[in-house]
Order: structure tokens, then C-alpha cells, then sequence
């Protein structure tokens, strides 16, 4: 049964009028609902004043800068349009233009400089996000005058921004065009691999990580800075922890001091990680305070530029122990994957180093590799060579005092005095039997 | 014939160590040689390996709480028993050099002559003046200091303050393992000494019957 023919069993009549005004209401409901969408979809801004702008900057225009390079002024309209950025308006990112203060006749001296003079511009709308940003690794190395380090637009594009969430999960970008290698090391490892497949690992739907689940997608850290990235990894294993002291002898040491790759890259180089570590005030050396005062140190012990051997790290922990006096310094060792590339190339939880022996025995791959580390104020480290004997040294029980793996890393001064023990106790016997012996043949001899 | 604990008494043989005392003697041994060789495997995982590092390290944790807990059999008997005269320390400084130089000049020169220890062992007097240093010193000071580097070393993360208060991993580590190449010397001079009784197996069978065989 019709609407209608039930209204006009309840009058007797139809009622034409009314049933138009309802398909008009249908009709206005569904162009309010669709708007939005045909909104968006059109290849105009959303501002009067956008279009004023687009009327010159849709156009191919170029601008030489005081560096000589040719800046392109051409938006596309299209993209601009479709970006979420596309009904805020041309000024609320260019704030310094107006209708009768275009800065087209200053100059610019480079992109560089006019991407980070807009770079502020994001701050306004999106202060969170920035703060964040400010705090992260590539912010710093902005500040240092890195001119590759990303700002706003580099990530998320100056006209044709879109929300992170569409993109990166399929392409790896924005990260992958300045990490491509380490994009690629994802790629083939069990994350990259659930991803490209649907999100399956072991016939279970996972949601796998890409790069800002594990490093953020604005407050970006040094690698090495504290103990970030393990406890990311935790955050979706949780029952990691207890897994591993099911088997692991000394299972939350091993947490502490073994990164998550080390065992889960099975295939990656491993190095010991030593890290000048001031115990008093609880932080890395030269997070601190004066980290190119360190460094300075450390060439100068280290005259040959050999690498530092047992001796002179003895001598650059004492230096820098005896300089406050109080403070008490150490190397902090960590076993991790010699480049980030393999450090990314998780393996599946089958392929991943199970078998004690692998580290715990003298010679091993793990402990071939030594580098100590001084650690600059945003987390990033300095990484200085270091002669392998630095962890098997008797100089060792002072300098590296924190890090010890049984048999991988064993004193070789114990292991002489483990055979003159021997050596003495089967001696200290032997001797006494053949004493007694040519004693007792002398007094033979004596009796005869 | 097998001679029987009511032969020994008839025989007027000294009990010189009671059950508990053979009980912790025996248990303590086994320990230490199996500490020995799964330290060694640890250590030396490169030359010597009989079993995984794995399973190593499980064995030798076992082993080290059993002889832990086997300690303090020892300690309970000679504490809340007269016995503990054994251990007391001889005061008097001229007799103790002069009776361990007898005792030294005896196991290099006298033993190969045909004569007797100078030390008469009696159940209140088991040692001689050197031996009783000795185990004194083992006893209550290496054995404990080894137990306490292995429990450390056991959890280091459980242990981290009392690791760092004596100076850290390195340092337990170093002086674990210095007592573990000192304990490998004793267990062989302290078998080798074992067999220097009136026959070779005289002190054996003394720490199996518990009684010490007249001359």
C-alpha cells in the first residue's frame, strides 16, 4: 500500500499537494546531504577571495629567487580544491598577503627560507600537532640549518594536503622519500609483508604498523633516545614481557639491554652499543652538558684515530668521572642492528634468534662490532669505533662495568689464571706422588 | 667382610663426622663438580658443550640453590651443636705456627717416611691448625661471597641496587668467576689430599661410615 492510497483511504480523496511537497523534501534532503560532497568535489575553492588569488596563480608562473633558483607561484586549483586545506582560504596560511600588500615584488632568497618563514603558519591551526613537532628529531635537525630536515609542507604537501590516514598506509609516504631504504627493509619484513598482504599474519587480521605507529607521526625521536622504541613495540605485544621469561634466563636484563631487532632481524650485523652514561645525574653524557666538549676529549685520547682501545676507554671514563668530582660514569652497553635499514627488517616470530649459544660464546658475530657513543641534547648519538677487546679487557671491570654477556664477553686475564689453577691442582699432586717416590728409592737405595 | 657400625663402635673408632655432617659433605660435592662443569660450559661455551646454554644455565641455577640450602644443613648442625669446637681458632699464635709447621714439615718430608700425622683427629678436634683455617675461611667467607655473586647474577634485575653497590655486573662477575678457578684448585688438592690417610681410601670411607678407622 501506497502513502497515497493510504492517506486517501483515511479522506476518501487523494491529496496531490501534499505528496509534492514531500518528494520536495526528499528532493531538498537529498541535495543538502550531497552538497558537501559536490562541494568538494568542485574544482573551485571554497573563498571568493581564493579565486581572486587562483585568477593570477593558477597560471604557470615562476619567480627567480636571490639564490637563483626559479620558484614555481602555480597552485592547481583542482588539487588545492580537494585538499582539506581547500575552504579555509588562501590567507589564513599566507597571512602576510592582502588585497593591497602582495609581497610580489620583495624577494625571496631561497624556498628554503620561504618554507620556513610559512612553516609558522601551520602553528596557528594546528599548535598540538606543532608543539609536538618542535620537540621531535627533525625539528632539531631544522634548527641545526639541515636543509633536508622535513618542515610542515615537506610531509604534508603546501596545496594538496590530505589527511595522513589516506595516504601513508599505502604508499610509505611522506617518510619513504627521505628514508627510502629503510622503507624498503619494512617492505620485506613481517610488518611491511601483513600490510601488502591485507593485513594477515598467520592467517590472523592484524592492523600492521607503519612508520608513525612505531615513531610518531610528529614527534618524531632519536632512535637511540631512551628506551622508546622497545616499549612501542610492547605496546602491541604486551604479552611479549611474560613470553619471554618462559625460556629467556634473566629475561627483563635481556629486555633492558638487547634491542627488539637484535633478535628479531636475524639476518642483520649486531654491535655493542657503548654509551657514556652519567649514573649520578641519571642521563646519557652530553644530553646534558657540553657533548662537543666530550668529543673533543675523545679524539684527543684517541691520538691514532684507531679507535679507542681498552686503555684509552679506561682513560676517557676516568677523565670524565674526575672532572665533577661527584659524578660517576659509566658505559652503558646495549646490543642493537648496526643500520637502521636492518633494524627494520623484522623477521616472523619463528625466524628470530632463539639460541643462547649464538651470543654466548667467545668470538661471537654480536660482539665483533663496538661503538661508543656520546649522546647529543635531542637524542641523536655520536658513534666513535672501538677496538672489540674493549669488552673482554681486565681494564673492562672499571669502564664497562654495566654490560657483561657470560662466555661472549669473558675476561681473557681469568681465563689464564682458570688454567694455571688447573695447571696447579693437578701439579700440587703430581709433584707430591714423585716426591715421595724418589724419596722412597733413595731410602731404598740407603737400606741397600 | 663389611665392617659394621657396631664393629666400629666395639673397635672404640672415633665418630668424627655425624650424618649431617656426611649428608652436607657429600651433597656439597656433587654440587660443587656439577657448578664446576656447567660454569665451565657457560664460560667456555666454545670448547666444552654438552648440553645447550639454555639448558646450562638452568642446570647450574638448580644446582647452585640446592647447594645454597645444603649450606645451611652445615651451618645449623655446627651452630646448634656442641660440635662447633671444631672450628674454633687456636689463640695462641706460637702453638699454631709451630703445629702447622709440623703438619707441613709431615705432608712434604714425614708421609714418605712412614709416619704418623702429628694432628690426632678426635670429634672435637677434626682439623689440623691449617685445615681449620682453611674451611673457616671457605665456609664463612668464599662459599657465602659465591653464593651471593651466583644469586645476584641469578636476577640481575632483581638484584640491580646490591649489583651496583658493589660496583656493577662486571665486578660480580669477576670475583664469581675468581672463586670458581680457586674452587677448581681445592677440589683438586682437597681430593688428592683425601687420599693421604693410612690408605688412600682411609678419610673416603671415614666421610662415608662417618667413623675413623683406629691404626
Amino acid at each position: 500500500m501506497t502513502l497515497q492510497s493510504r492517506a486517501g483511504g483515511i479522506t476518501g480523496r487523494p491529496k496531490p499537494v501534499s505528496a509534492a511537497l514531500l518528494v520536495s523534501l526528499v528532493i531538498l534532503g537529498v541535495i543538502l546531504l550531497v552538497s558537501p560532497a559536490i562541494a568538494r568535489s568542485s574544482s573551485e575553492p571554497g573563498t571568493k577571495s581564493d579565486s581572486k588569488c587562483l585568477k593570477c596563480h593558477s597560471r604557470k608562473r615562476n619567480k627567480t629567487l636571490k639564490d637563483g633558483d626559479v620558484l614555481s607561484l602555480q597552485v592547481s586549483k583542482t588539487e588545492y580544491a580537494n585538499s582539506v586545506h581547500g575552504d579555509i582560504g588562501c590567507t589564513s596560511c599566507h597571512q602576510a598577503i592582502a588585497a593591497r600588500k602582495h609581497p610580489s615584488r620583495e624577494s625571496i632568497a631561497s624556498k628554503r627560507q620561504l618554507s620556513l618563514t610559512l612553516n609558522q603558519s601551520c602553528r596557528k591551526c594546528h599548535a598540538k600537532n606543532f608543539k609536538v613537532y618542535e620537540s621531535s628529531i627533525h625539528a632539531s635537525l631544522v634548527a641545526e640549518g639541515n636543509l633536508m630536515a622535513p618542515l610542515c609542507t615537506d610531509c604534508h604537501s603546501a596545496h594538496a594536503i590530505e589527511s595522513m590516514a589516506v595516504y601513508q598506509p599505502v604508499t610509505g609516504l611522506p617518510c619513504k622519500k627521505c628514508h627510502e631504504n629503510i622503507y624498503e627493509a619494512y617492505a620485506q619484513s613481517v610488518h611491511g609483508g601483513a600490510r601488502a598482504n591485507g593485513n594477515v599474519i598467520r592467517d590472523s587480521h592484524i592492523q600492521a604498523p607503519i612508520c608513525a605507529d612505531c615513531h610518531q607521526a610528529h614527534g618524531v625521536t632519536a632512535v637511540a633516545a631512551s628506551n622508546y622504541l622497545q616499549s612501542t613495540c610492547l605496546d602491541c605485544h604486551p604479552d611479549a614481557s611474560l613470553a619471554h621469561r618462559q625460556w629467556l634466563p634473566n629475561a627483563g636484563l635481556h629486555l633492558d639491554v638487547v634491542s627488539c631487532a637484535a633478535c628479531h632481524a636475524p639476518l642483520a650485523e649486531r654491535r655493542i652499543n657503548l654509551e657514556l652514561y652519567d649514573n649520578t645525574a641519571q642521563l646519557p653524557v652530553g644530553q646534558h652538558n657540553d657533548h662537543a666538549q666530550i668529543k673533543k676529549q675523545l679524539h684527543a685520547i684517541d691520538e691514532t684515530g684507531a679507535g679507542l682501545d681498552p686503555l684509552e676507554l679506561w682513560n676517557l671514563v676516568r677523565a670524565n668521572s674526575e672532572d665533577g668530582q661527584e659524578t660517576d660514569i659509566t658505559l652503558r652497553g646495549r646490543m642493537e642492528v648496526s643500520t637502521g635499514p636492518e633494524a627494520h627488517r623484522l623477521a616472523i616470530k619463528a625466524e628470530a634468534v632463539r639460541n643462547c649459544d649464538s651470543c654466548h660464546h667467545k668470538g661471537s658475530d654480536a660482539f665483533q662490532n663496538v661503538v661508543v657513543s656520546i649522546t647529543r641534547p635531542d637524542g641523536r648519538q655520536i658513534s666513535y669505533e672501538a677496538d672489540k677487546e674493549v669488552l673482554s679487557s681486565i681494564m673492562s671491570v672499571a669502564s664497562v662495568r654495566d654490560f657483561y654477556a657470560p662466555g661472549g664477553t669473558r675476561i681473557q686475564l681469568l681465563d689464564v689464571l682458570l688454567v694455571l689453577s688447573l695447571v696447579g691442582g693437578l701439579a700440587i699432586p703430581l709433584g707430591h706422588i714423585t716426591v715421595g717416590k724418589i724419596l722412597k728409592k733413595r731410602t731404598k737405595q740407603g737400606d741397600q | 667382610m663389611q665392617t659394621t657400625y657396631a664393629d666400629h663402635f666395639r673397635h672404640g673408632d672415633n665418630y668424627i663426622n655425624p650424618l649431617p655432617v656426611r649428608i652436607w659433605h657429600w651433597v656439597n660435592a656433587l654440587g660443587f663438580v656439577l657448578l664446576i662443569l656447567t660454569g665451565f660450559q657457560l664460560r667456555y661455551m666454545d670448547l666444552f658443550r654438552l648440553l645447550s646454554f639454555e639448558e646450562t644455565v638452568k642446570l647450574h641455577n638448580w644446582t647452585g640453590f640446592v647447594v645454597i640450602a645444603n649450606y645451611f644443613i652445615w651451618l645449623s648442625f655446627y651452630l646448634f651443636t656442641d660440635k662447633i669446637k671444631v672450628y674454633h681458632p687456636e689463640l695462641d699464635a706460637k702453638k699454631f705456627f709451630s703445629d702447622s709447621f709440623r703438619q707441613i714439615r709431615f705432608y712434604s718430608y714425614g708421609i714418605f717416611k712412614g709416619e704418623s700425622s702429628p694432628h690426632r683427629v678426635s670429634p672435637y678436634d677434626k682439623f689440623n691448625p691449617m685445615q681449620m683455617v682453611a674451611y673457616q675461611v671457605m665456609m664463612l667467607v668464599v662459599v657465602p661471597i659465591q653464593f651471593t655473586t651466583g644469586i645476584m647474577m641469578w636476577d640481575v634485575k632483581r638484584f640491580g641496587n646490591w649489583i651496583e653497590l658493589m660496583g656493577g655486573i662486571r665486578v660480580v662477575d669477576t670475583v664469581h668467576v675468581l672463586i670458581f678457578i680457586l674452587f677448581v684448585f681445592f677440589i683438586l688438592v682437597h681430593a688428592y689430599m683425601g687420599a693421604l690417610g693410612q690408605k688412600p681410601s682411609t678419610h673416603f670411607k671415614e666421610m662415608f661410615t662417618g667413623y675413623e678407622e683406629k691404626d
